[in-house]
């Protein structure tokens, strides 16, 4: 909900300032914190002989991630089709039901609320369901996504479709431009910058998804991995395989994100990066 | 034109008690607006009579919450009076609007932010029913820019215009209609003073040269009466036009109109009468 009130606030607020002037640029201290954080945890495990399948340090870790390599790369490759296959059903099935509820408005305002409980159902308790309906392949794991990925999709949407200022509506409705008109020409691309809030919401609902998933039932991926090496207490492998989800989410949101400044270079700039215009 | 010349002859031939007068360009009578206000009705307009001639420039001045954008919106037939009838050129004005009879332009610019400046002011022209070929319309558009002083910033997207340019191009975006009426409900309320004034010179500079029918919408004494030809003062409670002033000041009008008497005249009757149309009902 919070991606919406930022999107509304700041819509008109698109300031761009140079980047000249700053002294330290963010990435460095991004890094330099997560430098710190590494040091002090691998201090930490020494000091205090933690014992590894407890916590391990991140030397382990990185030692893990070498030696499986192969078998994480794999794990890594079925569970990133399965985010991106769901988050594209996803996506569809957010933006449809937007455009479903806005296009057919008496309609929509029955569909609305049963969307909203749909919502408060918890998705994650439907995992083992959809196994069972759809097996241990691919399927029950988008279906997965798609469910618990499409509500920030729809929701964004629709406040995008729905904050077309009111005098430019009747300033076409008054010189007879039809509602189906007005739905493709000004609301669909106002809502844009929306939508691209609602998917990057939806990305990384599509991750945890994607590993839910995996847990409930799977023969492969990252989550089937992470699932393996704790029934055999190997919490560096564990460890290992987070590494490669969280990078994996990582690099999905910047796809998207990276999505939304080459089709919506209009988009509000509201996240923490400085752009140049 | 001959779209106009049937138009005007038609109150003539079938509306008896218009016949004695020249018809009025807009003609608004016994104009009376009911909203519901949490399931109650409250009146927001109440007997407005209204005549604007053909090619005049007048104004609607009176204090917040009087109904004066109400009326414009009843003029520009985005709302239906619940009492009264509105002609705009000899048609109900949801009508001319269809048309492209009305211009409109708002407070806020309103333009589309992945849009540029001549896409913009083409918009609403490409949106029309029955519109032009797109290039008919670009061409209207970019007419219209260099009209309002803006070539030069065609391919500009609204976020690197001004306030003044943006405005501009809202202005320009009206006129692509190629409207015989100009409706205009506080254009340049958002801008600063001197942008206000460029404005002002920019907007009768378009009037003398299109010879348009112009209802302005403003909240400012002097925008007021450099503008118009008539200013109508709307008092609150009932909302309701209090006196209409025809402002006889020389034309062409220019900076020189600020310190005619008719202009301090006028200024001082305008002020008395808002401040007393402040303090509630006569």
């Amino acid at each position: 909900m919070s991606e919406i009130m930022a999107t509304g606030t700041s819509i008109t607020g698109d300031i761009r300032s140079a980047r000249s002037g700053r002294p330290v640029p963010d990435a460095i201290l991004a890094l330099g914190l997560m430098v710190v954080v590494t040091v002090a945890w691998e201090l930490a495990i020494r000091l205090f002989h933690v014992p590894t399948f407890v916590l391990p340090a991140p030397s382990a870790i990185v030692r893990q991630l070498i030696e499986s390599r192969a078998r994480l790369a794999s794990a890594a490759m079925s569970t990133a089709v399965e985010i991106f296959l769901g988050f594209m059903l996803a996506s569809l099935t957010g933006v449809v039901i937007a455009l479903v509820v806005v296009r057919f408005e008496r309609f929509g305002r029955a569909l609305y609320p049963l969307i909203v409980l749909f919502q408060n159902v918890p998705k994650v308790a439907l995992a083992p369901i959809f196994i069972l309906w759809f097996g241990f392949d691919l399927a029950p794991k988008i279906v997965l996504i798609v469910v618990i990925a499409f509500f920030p999709v729809t929701i964004d949407m629709l406040a995008g479709l729905q904050s077309v200022e009111p005098s430019f509506v009747a300033l076409m409705e008054s010189v007879g431009a039809s509602r189906g008109k007005i739905l493709m020409r000004v609301r669909i691309p106002h809502s844009l910058p929306y939508l691209m809030a609602g998917l990057k919401v939806a990305i990384t609902f599509s991750v945890i998804g994607a590993i839910v998933g995996e847990f409930a039932g799977a023969n492969q991926g990252l989550g089937y991995v992470i699932e393996f090496a704790s029934t055999q207490l190997d919490t560096p492998l564990i460890f290992a395989a987070l590494v490669v989800v969280s990078v994996l989410g990582l690099a999905f949101y910047y796809l998207v994100e990276l999505a939304e400044r080459v089709l919506v270079p209009w988009a509000p700039k509201f996240d923490m990066h400085r752009r140049v215009a | 034109m001959s779209v106009l010349s049937v138009a005007q002859a038609l109150p003539a031939g079938d509306v008896s008690s218009a016949a004695t007068v020249a018809p009025a360009h807009i003609d608004a009578r016994n104009i009376a607006v009911d909203f519901l206000l949490e399931g109650r009705r409250q009146r927001v307009l109440n007997g407005i009579n209204l005549a604007v001639p053909k090619g005049s420039f007048v104004s609607l001045i009176g204090p917040s919450g009087c109904g004066k954008s109400t009326l414009l919106k009843v003029l520009a037939g985005l709302i239906t009076p619940t009492e009264g009838q509105v002609t705009v050129d000899g048609i109900p004005p949801h009508e001319a609007a269809k048309r492209r009879v009305i211009g409109l332009a708002f407070q806020d610019a309103t333009l589309l932010p992945w849009k540029n400046a001549l896409e913009n002011a083409a918009f609403l022209l490409q949106s029309a029913d029955g519109s032009l070929s797109n290039a008919d319309s670009i061409a209207k558009a970019a007419a219209m820019l260099k009209l309002v002083d803006l070539d030069g910033v065609e391919r500009k997207m609204p976020s690197q215009l001004s306030g003044g340019m943006r405005q501009r191009v809202a202005i320009a975006r009206a006129l692509a209609l190629d409207p015989q009426v100009l409706l205009m409900d506080e254009p340049f309320g958002a801008l600063d003073a001197i942008t206000r004034e460029e404005m002002c010179r920019c907007l009768l500079d378009i009037w003398e040269r299109t010879g348009k029918t112009i209802v302005l919408v403003t909240h400012s004494i002097d925008e007021a009466i450099f503008l118009s030809r008539e200013v109508h003062v709307m008092g609150t409670s009932p909302a309701r036009i209090i006196e209409s002033l025809p402002i006889a000041l020389p034309q062409p009008r220019s900076d020189d109109s600020f310190s005619e008497p008719t202009f301090k005249a006028a200024e001082k009757r305008l002020r008395a009468l808002l401040f007393e149309s402040k303090r509630g009902p006569a």
